[in-house]
């Protein structure tokens, strides 16, 4: 007795055809997307050529400017050197990074290690509601709270006048931003790094305290040790949520283009400063202007390349796990 | 054979949906606005009024974003919204063909933190400050602050910070260490948090902070209204080519109507 | 001769108690001391956002915020609520999730179960893995590029200019989708190659084919780790901001396109808690600190429920297998 149309068995050809069809879509959508982004950028990146990485001039104002240019597309402004943009993405994204690094180490050999029984069933919730909470609570927080009070307390007249001719100094600043981002990204690598120390295989903790190293001592040694892939990989993932960051950081680290000068001493962490994925977010709304739409997805693009560099990255990181049958 | 058919019947009814239904809603005119951030609070004003005539319900609809004047007047010149709210006058960089229809106009006041009860600038004295070239409130004659000054100004895209420009910088540009700030709401909470700041607002959002007079003259709606007060702008409804259809109706009942200009005249400045 | 014990010592004794001891080097209690302090800087930070958003959003959240519809005027502090906001959260999750389970689902069941050719299954994972690593603003603007072509128009709305608006609850439900595929992907993969090889063996034993085995023995069986994955990313969606501020078309109350009634909300524009409290934060435009923390803590709420019935489902049912 056959049965006509969809309720035929499916043979396992078909099967893997159809099931082949949707996963292709999936590959599709994101070459799609690499190609779109990259092609629409590409006339800003022509325009001004190696200079765009570069420094030299004010980016607010050219950024003003290509906004500005005059509807006849022969006429259209590009000159874009984005170098402030770029400066203030690493130093954020690196010092946050770095911060988090330490933080998330000490941390996670806190959890696996030296905290009682009690506290570590309180910290591995806690741990995963640091990583729940959306960006934008950590953003409103920031805003409302830390940026007032660098503000209004840290801040002091004399440091304000100091830089008065180049940069007005308020609450938003690269301080409060770096912060907030350690904040951010800890949780994730906390994670990740207390899975790796748990996979330590338990003959080496134990043969290292049967030789007499006190646990400090083979915690740091072996077990941190053996994680290093796991950390790498952590610090890479890590780095990619720092680089993706938008929205908190357009709330708090401050709406100029400004590269922070660390010639200022102190004051270089009181400097504003506004990173790529910020940028893009606070000028969003302007796309519809060509020249300003294709800068702005010069933006993106510079973004999705350091994420894609960093997706390669963290699987060349996590090659060495496997050795260890780490799940990553 | 059964398990097929009911995914089946839901997945027919769902293209039929999709595509049959766009040819059937054509009847109620939907008027889309985008733009200035200082209009669109007017604009919804409007907008409600517009529809609580009677003949009006159930025929048309309004749509509000923000974005910024430039952003509504690009918006409307490319066809994306029917609207564009403009608190800036037209610029010779605009597309071509765009109609500019004022409905309001409205005060810029300059405003300080309400420690600094400053008193009156001149129109040098503005300039000297928002370009930067006074840096400290010690020499600015009639300010309690002192200290280094604070600009807050807003971003580039506003048609305030345009008109800001036009009326009170004239060819002197801003200082680029300025704040830049996305909405009015920002500059007034700026200048509210911070000693030394000073900015500019338009007329509705003077609550809470120290409005400066400007040439002698004190910024509120009765100057606005008498014309004596220097610092005012028009605002706009810019459509692509003049008005056609709703958003004629819509326009035309705003420069026209006693309703609409009593709407106007609660926090603005009617056009007559 | 057996050799005495020292008699200082008994032989069954208990290990010495798991203490720092004075023994050790200063570098080693300044390393211990570090630890100590990093885990409780940790629970400080919780502890202090925790409580300070509780705070706040007590004090400002009203009922009837959450039920009265957000209103445009000047001094948004007195006046609307956020229902639309909330219906908005609500109707994007649900949309991103409906769009990405499937797409995560049959990607990862065809990985785990065909992969063939190998090169096109590792350009599939590292696909998966690029998306998961991109931010989601790039996402956005990325959606924004393809969804204003002429071709997508039925999932947002022609302006009278014949322009294509490509911001609507269809259009972001779609990026949304991007972002939680990776995690529901990452889920049902490793729930898959959880069951042992012997189950499927059983059922082609018994004759099934493979695509049967996969719909009636497999994923049935991976439930509870595509359950979970599919609770991450709806987490995830609900918290995303930027693809809300850039494809929802940020108006603030829930705007409707054509007249049938569900399509129409999906096709019209809108905005969720997140875009609300970004708007109405010093950031935006709103300038109603008071709302954006009510918001915020519904949505901090909403988040942590979700997790924590992530938490409880994933303590309670784990799939034994027999040998």
């Amino acid at each position: 007795m056959a049965r006509a149309g969809l309720t035929r068995p499916w043979t396992d050809r078909r099967a893997e055809r159809t099931l082949g069809a949707v996963a292709s879509i999936v590959l599709i959508l994101i070459a799609t997307m690499v190609v779109f982004v990259l092609a629409k950028a590409w006339p800003s990146f022509a325009h001004n050529g190696l200079r765009w990485f570069g420094g030299g001039g004010n980016v607010d104002d050219q950024l003003k400017a290509i906004f500005n240019s005059p509807a006849d597309p022969n006429k259209y402004i590009y000159t874009l050197h984005a170098w402030p943009l770029l400066y203030g993405t690493a130093l954020t994204t690196f010092l946050a990074v770095g911060a988090g690094l330490v933080f998330a180490t000490l941390a996670a050999i806190f959890i696996v290690e030296f905290a009682p029984p009690r506290a570590r069933a309180v910290l591995e919730p806690v741990v995963r509601l640091l990583a729940a909470v959306p960006s934008v609570i950590y953003g409103l927080i920031g805003i409302l709270v830390l940026v007032k009070f660098v503000g209004e307390h840290l801040i002091s007249e004399g440091r304000k006048a100091s830089v008065i001719y180049v940069i007005q100094l308020s609450g938003s600043s690269l301080l409060v931003a770096v912060v907030i981002l350690t904040v951010m990204i800890t949780p994730i690598m906390i994670a990740i790094i207390v899975d790796a120390l748990r996979s330590v295989p338990r003959g080496w903790v134990e043969g290292s305290a049967a030789l007499g190293a006190n646990r400090w001592r083979t915690m740091w040694t072996i077990s941190v040790r053996v994680a290093r892939p796991a950390i790498v990989a952590a610090a890479v993932l890590a780095t990619a949520r720092a680089l993706g960051e938008a929205i908190m950081l357009s709330m708090v680290s401050g709406s100029v283009g400004f590269a922070p000068n660390p010639l200022d001493g102190l004051t270089f962490f009181f400097e504003p400063t506004r990173p790529l994925a910020a940028t893009i977010v606070d000028n969003a709304e302007g796309l519809s202007v060509k020249p300003f739409g294709q800068t702005i997805y010069a933006f993106a693009a510079v973004l999705l390349v350091s994420s894609l560099f960093l997706s390669l990255g963290g699987w060349a990181a996590k090659q060495p796990l496997k050795r260890y049958a780490v799940r990553t | 054979m059964h398990r097929m058919r009911l995914p089946a019947v839901i997945l027919i009814s769902l293209v039929v949906l999709t595509v049959g239904v766009p040819a059937a809603s054509a009847k109620v005119a939907t008027i889309t606005m985008s733009g200035s951030t200082s209009v669109a609070p007017l604009a919804a004003k409007l907008a409600k009024g517009y529809l609580k005539i009677k003949k009006n319900k159930g025929k048309v609809r309004f749509k509000l974003a923000q974005g910024g004047s430039d952003v509504g007047v690009a918006d409307v010149a490319a066809g994306r919204v029917t609207i564009g709210n403009s608190s800036r006058d037209a610029k010779p960089s605009d597309p071509g063909g765009l109609v500019f229809n004022p409905i309001a106009k409205d005060a810029i006041c300059l405003i300080t933190n309400p420690s600094n009860n400053l008193g009156n600038l001149t129109l040098q004295q503005v300039q000297d400050i928002f370009s930067g070239k006074t840096v400290s409130w010690s020499d600015v004659p009639g300010a309690s602050a002192s200290g280094p000054i604070s600009l807050v100004v807003r971003t580039a895209a506003s048609g305030t910070q345009d008109a800001f420009q036009k009326i009170f910088m004239g060819s002197a540009k801003v200082a680029s260490s300025a704040a830049q700030k996305a909405s009015n709401g920002l500059v007034q909470q700026a200048v509210k948090g911070d000693r030394n700041a000073i900015g500019y607002v338009s007329l509705d959002f003077v609550g809470g902070v120290n409005a400066v007079s400007y040439r002698g003259v004190a910024c509120n709606l009765r100057n606005a209204k008498s014309g004596e007060y220097g610092g005012v702008r028009n605002f706009w409804m810019v459509t692509r080519g003049a008005a056609v259809g709703a958003a004629a109706k819509f326009i035309k009942w705003i420069q026209t109507a006693a309703a609409a200009q009593r709407i106007v005249a609660t926090d603005w400045v009617p056009l007559r | 001769m057996a050799t005495a014990t020292p008699p200082s010592v008994p032989i069954h004794a208990t290990p010495p108690p798991r203490v720092v001891g004075v023994s050790w080097r200063r570098v080693d209690r300044v390393g211990v001391a570090l630890c100590w302090a990093a885990g409780l800087l940790l629970c400080a930070i919780a502890a202090a956002i925790v409580i300070f958003m509780l705070i706040q959003g007590l004090k400002y959240l009203k009922p009837s915020l959450l039920t009265s519809h957000p209103v445009s005027d000047t001094d948004q502090s007195k006046t609307g609520g956020f229902l639309d906001p909330l219906i908005g959260t609500l109707l994007l999750t649900v949309l991103g999730t409906l769009i990405a389970l499937p797409l995560g689902v049959v990607t990862a069941a065809w990985l785990t179960e065909y992969g063939r050719p190998a090169w096109f299954a590792r350009a599939v994972e590292s696909g998966i893995e690029i998306v998961a690593g991109t931010p989601s603003i790039v996402l956005a603007i990325f959606g924004l590029l393809i969804f204003q072509q002429h071709v997508f128009s039925f999932l947002s709305f022609t302006a009278q200019g014949n322009a294509v608006f490509g911001r609507s609850f269809l259009t972001a439900g779609s990026m949304m989708a991007l972002i939680a595929l990776p995690l529901i992907f990452g889920s049902t993969r490793e729930a898959l190659n959880a069951i042992p090889a012997h189950v499927r063996e059983a059922s082609y034993a018994l004759g099934k084919t493979k695509i049967a085995t996969i719909r009636r023995v497999l994923l049935p069986s991976a439930r509870t780790g595509i359950g979970t994955g599919t609770a991450l990313g709806m987490g995830r969606i609900a918290g995303d901001t930027a693809i809300v501020v850039i494809l929802l078309g940020a108006t603030l109350q829930l705007q409707g396109q054509g007249s049938v009634p569900a399509l129409s909300t999906l096709r019209g524009t809108g905005s969720t808690l997140t875009s609300y409290v970004y708007n109405n934060s010093p950031a935006g435009e709103g300038n109603a600190p008071q709302k954006a923390y009510a918001a915020a803590f519904v949505l901090l709420l909403m988040v942590l429920a979700l997790n924590f019935a992530i938490d409880a489902v994933a303590r309670g049912r784990r799939t034994r297998w027999s040998r």
